[in-house]
């Protein structure tokens, strides 16, 4: 080793992601998948009381009508936008598709994935006879 | 001094270099090698090349035809049996590039691909976009790892070669992470250290492109053959010296002087077609190239502007998908550099420094006349190149000459008898004392950039496209006034690990030694040739100059030059014809 | 040609007479035209002699002068002086030793490049006299934009998990070099590189935060090709689980 002598800069092991915005862009979505997840929760709780019977149904019903309940559902919902906007721009890097020597573009696959989130969801709410 | 035995020692881990230790291994994996190297293997300057290497391949081609091309364009200084053993041995080294991962462009077929190149008759380019140098030296790089006998030194700078009774025995490295001098001892030892553009302030060459290796050689007593003979690359970036290959020319690229006119058909290049035709006007050989540059420019007819002194490299009907496809780092380089998007603009170039044909002189065995020592790459002249380099002959050299130093240093390696040791651990002694005392030495007024700029400014001035007489004996003054105040360089950083205070100065002493080879060769050769042209004397001289020059170390003053004859087998000389008259194929 | 002063704070570190690194500013009267390299590269000429960085070919292909500049790491080379302003901070690269001033210590990629076997293992050897392998310009594609890393070392600095994981995950370069081999058509080394993929340090130690490919200055994106990797591991894993070889 001689003269030499390496120096390590420590990096912290719990608050790295605030030394960079990209990094606060990726916790963030990170922490979105903790609301979907609850969220997700929510919506099996629901079918559970479903299948109780009509009061706990009801119950449920009126339970996710309190106010309260709106509002985180609504925070909810707005992590879900951000990680499904921040998945869907990932999504052509991890697949890439290959049309002879050409990939196709990025943008229309990530067009394709709005495209399907759009339909699916037209579907469900048509289902639920609200459109 | 720690001692590490290995039976082949390189020095130099770029394209040459690697080439050398694969060869090594498979010819006898039994063998150890110490592969050295003063950079990781893949910051070496092979990287650097763009536009691709000649091995002919397609039907309509020949051996003869590329070996005429290559003699004619090196104005009959090739040695035509090292010519002749090239030609032959190339393809077979690209295809094993292929083998080994190389990602060749290629047609639609799957075939490999070739493009267009300066002073080529025929299409027999193998390239891989405009990265073509990058590719072959991580293929090498990426390869090499898989022989368990390379045994890689990165970041080791050789300092001197050992060499007793003519026979070479090793070297001494300093390992810059620690600044320890070690003894390499091998039965061979293989040097591919690069060229030294860098003796000149405008240059194509990366920062470590310093001639050490050849320094070390001449020094050990090995000539240094052809080395006025420098190479100017006619597209070169302005400002940075950046280099803009000739592939944007074989592509079908146009020089454009301020009038916007084709000026190369004032040069017996024409006439000018609009697509190219090989052989003529772009596609004419970069000697001829930049030396029209500088009729221009003394006619008043190149463009003057923030740049300095310009023409245009005009590449704008090629087309987006062309030049994405093949030229993606052209157009990168000359956005980001001078807000050029070759796409929809005229491009400034100009000629820079990008090559020296000349070098540590070898034998077609890649042998030089230290037994044991070998030479391969741009720091050595077999000679292929004679008097100018044919674009994408280059990285082919690397490889055949890389690959046949490597046979045949493990050849040499099984006859050789253990060096004295005493010997050779005295000589390591002195290397290791003469670092120490420049660590000792204080006071010394001369600083190394101060040095270097005057050593490059003077050899632009004086020993650039064309010379003269006068100006080359002013250069000659120049090198040995700072080849003598060099002798008072202090240290400013005395520390041990990687000190680059000490290696730039280290370096700057290998460039002076090249430098003063260059300008002495180039001051007793009265005749134009080549790259070598004399203002003084226009004509090419085959009664007294179809010889190499050969530079020889002496410690106490001027290099002594002495010549060489050229072994010329098939080609007899004649006059070097381009343009119309030389039937090259359209592109 | 314009001048302006900049004013160059380098992280200084000299092991054998500092106790730990520290910022120096240099004032540097530059063309608006230099890249940051030249900036340090006129230190080195004109003011300091002791301070030491990596460079060489100054056109973004060797890879030696990648440097942290104002926080982002970067090519010397590429981080042109008129995208910044007239103070910049100039670092070594993160998660790597420092030698000494911008010199980081390598090794550890070095040895992680071969371990990944980064060259194409054949089905068996063919003679050169056979000539090349046929591979379509569309083969070439398949795999072409991982072949181009130049080992910078950019990634390896903006990837977290490589720190996080106290430089244990194999990351972002070497990973995209091995999908590279694996894509390439001439290759059947896939099976005997994935005990390094698929082990713990390899790709699923990636979290995709995409950072290396966000700073990588050729384009190479390894975060697309260890998504990828993820995926054909996956696929591996599943179909030698019912008995059906991989390549």
């Amino acid at each position: 080793m001689g003269a030499r002598r390496p120096y390590m800069r420590t990096m912290s092991k719990t608050s790295w992601f605030m030394t960079h915005a990209r990094f606060k862009t990726y916790m963030l979505h990170e922490i979105s998948s903790v609301f979907v997840a609850l969220y997700m929760w929510l919506l099996i709780d629901g079918l559970f009381r479903l299948a109780k019977g009509p009061e706990a149904w009801e119950a449920w019903l009126s339970f996710i009508k309190h106010p309260l309940v709106v509002v985180i559902s609504l925070i909810a919902f707005a992590f879900f936008v951000i990680h499904t906007m921040s998945w869907f721009k990932a999504v052509p890097q991890a697949m890439r598709i290959q049309q002879g020597e050409h990939f196709v573009d990025g943008k229309l696959i990530i067009g394709g994935h709005y495209a399907a989130l759009g339909a699916f969801s037209l579907f469900v709410l048509i289902l639920a006879g609200v459109a | 001094m720690q001692v590490i035995d290995a039976d082949i020692v390189i020095v130099g881990a770029g394209g040459a270099g690697l080439r050398a230790a694969i060869a090594v291994a498979e010819a006898d994996p039994s063998l150890h090698i110490a592969l050295l190297s003063k950079v990781y293997p893949m910051r070496s300057h092979t990287c650097a090349a763009e536009g691709g290497a000649a091995g002919v391949v397609k039907a309509n081609d020949s051996l003869e035809y590329h070996f005429n091309d290559t003699v004619s364009g090196g104005d009959w200084l090739t040695d035509q049996d090292a010519v002749d053993l090239f030609v032959n041995e190339i393809t077979k080294e690209l295809i094993q590039m292929e083998h080994w991962g190389c990602p060749w462009s290629r047609e639609g077929s799957g075939h490999v691909a070739v493009r267009p190149f300066g002073g080529m008759k025929i299409m027999r380019t193998w390239y891989a976009a405009d990265k073509t140098g990058f590719h072959m030296l991580h293929t090498l790089f990426q390869t090499s790892l898989k022989y368990p006998s390379i045994k890689r030194f990165d970041e080791y700078y050789t300092s001197d070669l050992i060499v007793d009774d003519g026979a070479c025995h090793g070297c001494t490295a300093i390992e810059m992470r620690t600044g320890e001098m070690k003894l390499f001892r091998g039965k061979s030892v293989i040097v591919c250290t690069g060229g030294a553009g860098r003796i000149f302030p405008f240059t194509t060459n990366g920062a470590i492109k310093t001639g050490d290796g050849m320094a070390m050689a001449y020094r050990a007593g090995v000539p240094l053959k052809d080395m006025e003979f420098v190479q100017y690359h006619p597209t070169g970036l302005p400002g940075s010296g950046i280099l803009l290959t000739e592939g944007c020319r074989g592509e079908g690229g146009y020089l454009l002087n301020k009038d916007n006119y084709r000026y190369l058909q004032d040069y017996d290049l024409g006439p000018a077609t609009p697509t190219p035709v090989l052989k003529s006007m772009e596609l004419g050989p970069r000697d001829r190239l930049s030396q029209a540059f500088w009729q221009e420019s003394k006619k008043g007819n190149t463009v003057q502007g923030k740049w300095g002194d310009i023409v245009w490299l005009d590449m704008r009907h090629l087309g987006e998908k062309l030049i994405n496809e093949r030229l993606p780092l052209v157009r990168d380089l000359s956005i980001s550099y001078v807000a050029a998007d070759p796409v929809t603009d005229l491009v400034p170039v100009r000629p820079v420094v990008h090559y020296m044909m000349g070098g540590i002189h070898t034998d077609i065995n890649a042998a030089t006349p230290i037994a044991g020592l070998y030479s391969a790459g741009e720091c050595a002249c077999v000679s292929i190149n004679g008097a100018n380099r044919l674009g994408s002959n280059s990285l082919g050299e690397l490889l055949v000459f890389g690959a046949r130093a490597g046979r045949f240093a493990v050849e040499h390696a099984k006859t050789v008898k253990a060096p004295r040791d005493a010997l050779v651990t005295a000589q390591a002694a002195d290397a290791e004392g003469r670092i120490k005392a420049l660590f000792k030495r204080s006071g010394g007024k001369q600083r190394v950039s101060q040095l270097k700029r005057e050593m490059n400014l003077s050899l632009e001035e004086g020993c650039g496209i064309y010379r003269d007489e006068k100006s080359l004996r002013d250069t000659v003054a120049v090198i040995a006034d700072v080849r003598a105040r060099y002798r008072d360089v202090t240290l400013e950083d005395k520390s041990s690990v990687y000190n680059t205070d000490l290696y730039q100065t280290l370096e700057l002493g290998a460039m002076i030694e090249c430098a003063e080879t260059v300008v002495h060769s180039a001051l007793l050769r009265t005749e134009s040739r080549g790259a070598h042209q004399r203002l003084d004397h226009v004509e090419r001289d085959d009664v007294n100059f179809l010889k190499h020059s050969m530079a020889y170390y002496n410690p106490n003053g001027d290099p002594r030059i002495d010549y060489h004859e050229v072994v010329i087998t098939k080609s007899q000389p004649a006059a070097r014809v381009y343009g119309a008259a030389a039937g090259g194929q359209a592109a | 040609m314009s001048k302006r002063t900049i004013q160059l704070e380098v992280l200084r570190y000299r092991p054998e007479q500092d106790k730990e690194p520290f910022f120096q500013t240099y004032t540097v009267p530059c063309e608006e035209e230099w890249v940051v390299l030249d900036a340090l590269n006129y230190v080195k000429d004109e003011i300091d002699r002791t301070l030491s960085f990596r460079w060489s070919c100054h056109m973004f292909v060797c890879g030696s002068c990648g440097y942290k500049i104002d926080g982002e790491p970067k090519l010397g080379c590429k981080a042109f002086l008129r995208d910044y302003g007239d103070n910049i901070r100039v670092e070594p690269l993160d998660n790597f030793p420092i030698e000494r001033d911008l010199v980081v210590v390598i090794d550890d990629f070095v040895e992680k490049l071969q371990s990944v076997k980064p060259y194409i293992i054949a089905k068996e050897e063919k003679a050169l006299a056979a000539g090349e392998y046929i591979q379509t310009p569309a083969q070439l594609k398949a795999f072409k934009q991982y072949s181009m890393c130049i080992n910078c070392l950019l990634c390896y600095s903006a990837c977290p998990q490589y720190g996080l994981t106290n430089q244990e995950f194999i990351g972002p370069a070497a990973l995209a070099l091995a999908h590279r081999y694996n894509m390439d058509s001439r290759d059947v080394g896939r099976s005997a590189r994935e005990h390094v993929l698929a082990a713990h340090e390899g790709v699923w130690e990636c979290s995709f935060v995409g950072a290396c490919s966000v700073v990588c200055p050729k384009d190479v994106d390894p975060a697309g090709a260890i998504q990828q990797a993820k995926f054909t591991s996956a696929v591996d894993y599943l179909t030698s689980m019912v008995g059906i070889g991989g390549k």
